[in-house]
């Protein structure tokens, strides 16, 4: 045989062998089989939150995995697919379209950037397919971003700022920079923190605009050190925020001012060191709250997934999972698919501290489509009782006093009646 | 109204005085900054510049020379693995850089779409072969604790580490041109991206030629990436950070000029540094903004040759 002959024989095999395992072919007869319930997972799994995306995906499946364990949800095993929304609204929409059109997706289920979820939630309010908002957190997601078929699992800007703010002012004082991704969540979190910090006799001298995928911070960092500020706070996220960290720990500013950061999520401080997890942040969930069910959750996931870099779960792969959770339950309340019965279902949610493993009971509020939850205030912990053990919880805030007052005047959910009816 | 015009006089003097010193920090951060991003598009720029070949997976070999000097150094702070890692990783990643010139040898002298295919491809393979060893979170690198901690001047505050980056980045500008210019090594490769028949002709052996400028650039990729580690941190995807910036630089200097790369570097560290600290939100897209000026006025870039088309 020709060497060319060789290889193309050797390349015909290699696709056929690669194609192999691809190519599914779906044939459900109703009678005998019911249809699988398909999640879409419109996670990122690249751009600025990446890594966060890849965790919530982690909880997602951990609650389809739960589900499908008893029997799946009405008699339906759930399938769940995913597909890279790149932290990039418009591949949001994209991803969001697709899944709702041609892979008959039941649910969306999952976002990290604000702009995503704002994207993916209009695509899906179109078509009626509800949507939840796992760990996406500018108020406007919950505010004027808000739909009837979209539901948020995170806390937002505003309520970390309520569980923080009023704290370190009496603690660091009331001169304040704030440091802001510039897009939606960074704005709108910044927003929150200066009302606050003004309501309570604090000012703002300046407030830097961090675009997108900013590596180096110098300039920034040279501003700060001029403006001399009491309270630096940041509202950056994803891969921006680790390098902020990385880059103010080498200038040892993290010694000159208290260091706020609006919410701090898990992904984005783990492997970092110790130094690195400087100031004042809020959280949702720690791995080591002292609270039942903690440690089987945490067990759980060590169980389910030995072979991931994040040993133990954080924020984003608790926000996925129980949003899916609640989701699968709603609808076997609901008994359907049917999107507004499930959408009434979620919107009487109630959920006692036990189940949520918070210390205070948590419920949706059906004007604003947001779950009210506990928020805590967390800082490095210098006396780990083990490797990962980074968080010290600082204190708890009940959800009534961390919920975003102005959020339900804000949002105008659309009608029954003016949301398309969706059932797969 | 003498004394009253004298002390507005002063004022405006002290007023100048405060602004010039408020921007004085600025500017030495642009400036190194500016350095930075050359040694960025250095190894880009060689290649270009010579095999004419635009080599997008120049972000993923700076992401793997981080990741190789991460697997030397390992969690040590000590100056003597750094300087370890500084040596070896950029061999690794040049032998790395064989290999891939080897596969790129078919798209010579062919529509330079293949060539930008290949590296294209070439940048994915690379991107997720790092994630399938070193796994996909952000990992760091340490800075050896001799330059560890800042120096503050007056306003400016600036890690020891930079200025060391700065000097590398100034140093190997300086060994890369002395080695083009000065060199007979760095004549006949000069001689080759003009007119590589003649070359031929002369005797000298091309494909080894390309084979060595190509080692060159990618281990000037991996010093890079090596250097700006601890700056940006790493992750898989670091390489998109550097190759955008890189690619903008050689177009905006004019492909081909040595200088017009090192200038254009410089010009936008200086613009992102200063639009960072008056005009923050503009600070990323200063440089885009700064590249559509330029080429719009001067399609050949600053330092670019003239074209038949131009005349």
């Amino acid at each position: 045989m020709k060497r060319r002959s060789l290889l193309k024989a050797i390349a015909a095999g290699s696709a056929t062998t690669f194609m192999g395992p691809w190519a599914t072919n779906h044939v459900w007869a109703q009678s005998a089989q019911k249809k699988p319930l398909v999640v879409g997972l419109t996670m990122d799994a690249s751009g600025q939150y990446g890594a966060s995306g890849g965790e919530e995906r982690l909880g997602a499946m951990m609650a389809i995995k739960e589900f499908n364990e008893k029997g799946g949800v009405l008699g339906r095993t759930i399938e769940a697919l995913h597909m890279d929304t790149e932290t990039t609204p418009a591949t949001g929409s994209r991803v969001a379209e697709r899944m709702i059109t041609r892979n008959e997706c039941a649910f969306l289920v999952g976002a990290l950037h604000s702009g995503v979820a704002n994207a993916i939630s209009q695509v899906a309010q179109k078509y009626g397919c509800i949507f939840l908002n796992t760990n996406s957190s500018s108020p406007t997601e919950a505010g004027k971003d808000c739909h009837r078929t979209k539901f948020v699992w995170d806390g937002n800007g505003t309520n970390f700022a309520h569980a923080i703010v009023k704290n370190a002012m009496k603690v660091s004082g009331k001169n304040w920079v704030l440091l802001t991704n510039d897009y939606v969540w960074g704005h709108n979190t910044s927003k929150a923190t200066r009302a606050l910090v003004e309501a309570n006799g604090g000012k703002i001298m300046d407030e830097l605009l961090i675009p997108q995928n900013t590596r180096d911070f110098s300039a920034y960092l040279i501003k700060l050190q001029q403006l001399k500020p009491q309270v630096v706070a940041a509202a950056v996220g994803g891969d921006d925020i680790k390098a902020l960290r990385r880059q103010v720990v080498q200038l040892k500013l993290n010694k000159n001012f208290a260091f706020i950061n609006n919410q701090q999520d898990w992904p984005d401080v783990y492997g970092l060191g110790p130094e690195e997890i400087f100031g004042v942040f809020g959280t949702n969930w720690y791995y080591r709250l002292d609270l039942p069910g903690v440690k089987e959750f945490v067990d759980k996931y060590q169980k389910a997934y030995p072979g991931v870099q994040i040993k133990v779960p954080g924020n984003v792969y608790y926000n996925g999972y129980m949003a899916t959770r609640e989701l699968l339950r709603a609808v076997e309340r609901a008994g359907s698919t049917n999107n507004i019965k499930v959408i009434k279902e979620l919107e009487n949610l109630k959920v006692p501290a036990r189940e949520r493993m918070q210390h205070f009971d948590a419920y949706m509020n059906p004007t604003t489509h947001q779950i009210q939850q506990t928020i805590y205030m967390a800082t490095y912990n210098d006396q780990p009782a083990e490797k990962d053990d980074i968080f010290k919880i600082l204190a708890s805030t009940q959800p009534q006093e961390a919920e975003d007052k102005d959020a339900p005047a804000a949002c105008k959910l659309e009608s029954y009646e003016a949301t398309p009816t969706y059932e797969v | 109204m003498q004394a009253g015009k004298l002390r507005g006089d002063a004022d405006v003097r002290s007023l100048t005085l405060d602004f010039l010193l408020n921007l004085l920090p600025h500017v030495v951060n642009g400036l190194s900054l500016g350095l930075l991003f050359a040694l960025i598009a250095l190894g880009f720029m060689l290649i270009v510049g010579v095999m004419e070949v635009i080599n997008l997976a120049h972000g993923s070999l700076f992401a793997l020379g981080a990741y190789v000097a991460l697997s030397l150094m390992g969690t040590s702070t000590s100056a003597g693995s750094y300087v370890m890692a500084l040596v070896l990783a950029p061999v690794a990643v040049a032998a790395f850089g064989l290999l891939l010139e080897l596969c790129m040898r078919r798209t010579y002298g062919r529509d330079p779409l293949y060539g930008l295919l290949l590296t294209f491809g070439a940048a994915l393979v690379i991107e997720e072969l790092i994630r399938a060893v070193w796994g996909a979170r952000e990992r760091t690198l340490a800075i050896p604790e001799a330059i560890s901690g800042a120096v503050l001047v007056g306003d400016l505050i600036y890690a020891k580490y930079r200025f060391f980056a700065c000097a590398v980045a100034a140093a190997l500008i300086l060994a890369l041109w002395l080695f083009i210019e000065k060199t007979r090594v760095g004549a006949v490769i000069k001689a080759g991206a003009h007119d590589s028949e003649m070359v031929r002709a002369l005797g000298y052996n091309l494909s080894r030629l390309r084979m060595g400028v190509f080692a060159l650039g990618t281990a000037l990729a991996a010093i890079a990436g090596i250097i700006m580690a601890p700056i940006w941190g790493i992750r898989p995807h670091v390489g998109v950070d550097a190759v955008v910036p890189a690619f903008l630089i050689i177009v905006l200097g004019g492909v081909g000029s040595f200088w017009g790369a090192v200038i254009a570097g410089i010009l936008v560290g200086l613009v992102v540094g200063l639009t960072g600290a008056y005009a923050s939100e503009w600070s990323l897209m200063s440089m885009y903004i700064l590249f559509i000026l330029v080429v719009t006025f001067r399609a050949r870039g600053l330092f670019g040759r003239k074209s038949a088309l131009d005349t």
